[in-house]
């Protein structure tokens, strides 16, 4: 899977859960879960369990705790795939 | 016992002088606390000796580590659980006990000497929907506490309901984290309600009685990584759901 699948596959898991609809139109690697697509940092959990059951991997909690922004996910699921 | 959290000799040695100065000070701001709620702010807790005897018999089941995972109304529900289940000079001389608490770093650790007033009253302070890393940091620091004989207090719901009742839509991720990575980690769910707290508020009102009700489990999943940390998130905020029915059909029957 190339890092662009998994970048496209990260926007629409994210997308239930953004509040800002707008901000996720434009969302590329550098944008942050939290205060830019302005997802609630209860449901951050809730996501990355969604990118377990997509990617068939699984992440530890302390392996979340680097997720910020959109490409620190990509990178993430691109490390638990190889 | 193993130490899951890998804090640098240098953070453990910061908690361990935390915790002996606020030891120390705790002969003053442990009944000025309780002198303050019960007196100047005339709370009450309802049947507190049987509450603490209660509460006494549970830890004396084991001595493995305790989280205890409380519903939140109020600003100062945490300072009230704790005098809710230790009273004043019992928690002086069990100072362990005293949980360590987060409160939301915007609300009480924002200036200096209220900053000085969190670090002396066993509080680390967090920001609440902070950078990962800094809560990790925080959820670290408390599985050292909680594997070295030390409890600790976490809102389940992070913040106050905005509903008046537990919500489980925006439990707290890091309460089942903590629970499933501190070995034999026991939860002691505490149920605390104003009688007339309607819903969520700065303060109890004052003269106010308190119900608290207390139970103790230990949460258990089959599951691996964050599936587990959520199952047990899940099963703490399952049993204060129930704690929750519980005093609210009491209620109904009364009235």
């Amino acid at each position: 899977m190339t890092r662009e699948e998994i970048l496209a596959k990260v926007v629409e898991i994210v997308r239930p859960f953004a509040k800002d609809k707008d901000a996720l139109e434009t969302a590329g690697l550098g944008t942050n879960i939290l205060d830019d697509l302005k997802v609630n940092s209860a449901r951050l959990v809730d996501v990355i369990l969604e990118f377990e059951d997509e990617f068939d991997i699984e992440v530890e909690d302390e392996d979340a705790d680097s997720v910020n922004t959109i490409g620190d996910a990509v990178d993430l699921i691109e490390a638990k795939l190889v | 016992m193993t130490d899951p959290s890998g804090l640098s000799r240098r953070e453990r040695l910061a908690l361990f002088l935390q915790r002996e100065v606020s030891r120390l000070a705790s002969w003053f701001w442990i009944p000025a606390s309780a002198f303050t709620m019960r007196y100047l702010l005339g709370y009450r807790i309802r049947n507190a000796s049987h509450l603490r005897r209660r509460f006494r018999a549970m830890l004396r089941e084991s001595d493995g580590p305790v989280l205890i995972c409380s519903n939140h109304l109020t600003m100062v529900d945490s300072a009230l659980v704790a005098w809710a289940l230790g009273g004043t000079w019992w928690s002086v001389f069990n100072f362990r006990w005293v949980p360590w608490n987060l409160p939301e770093t915007r609300n009480f650790a924002s200036g200096g000497i209220s900053q000085l007033a969190v670090w002396l009253t066993k509080c680390i302070p967090i920001r609440r929907g902070g950078r990962r890393q800094d809560v990790s940091t925080i959820i670290r620091r408390v599985q050292h506490l909680l594997t070295h004989g030390e409890t600790a207090l976490i809102f389940a719901e992070g913040g106050r309901s905005r509903t008046g009742r537990v919500q489980t839509d925006s439990i707290a991720h890091g309460m089942g984290r903590i629970a499933s990575s501190v070995a034999g980690c026991r939860a002691l769910c505490v149920y605390l309600r104003g009688d007339r707290q309607s819903s969520w508020s700065a303060l109890p009102v004052i003269g106010d009685s308190f119900y608290v009700d207390i139970d103790m489990f230990q949460p258990t999943s089959e599951r691996s990584g964050m599936r587990r940390s959520r199952d047990f998130a899940r099963q703490i905020a399952d049993r204060l759901v129930s704690m929750e029915e519980k005093y609210f059909a009491r209620r109904q029957r009364s009235s």
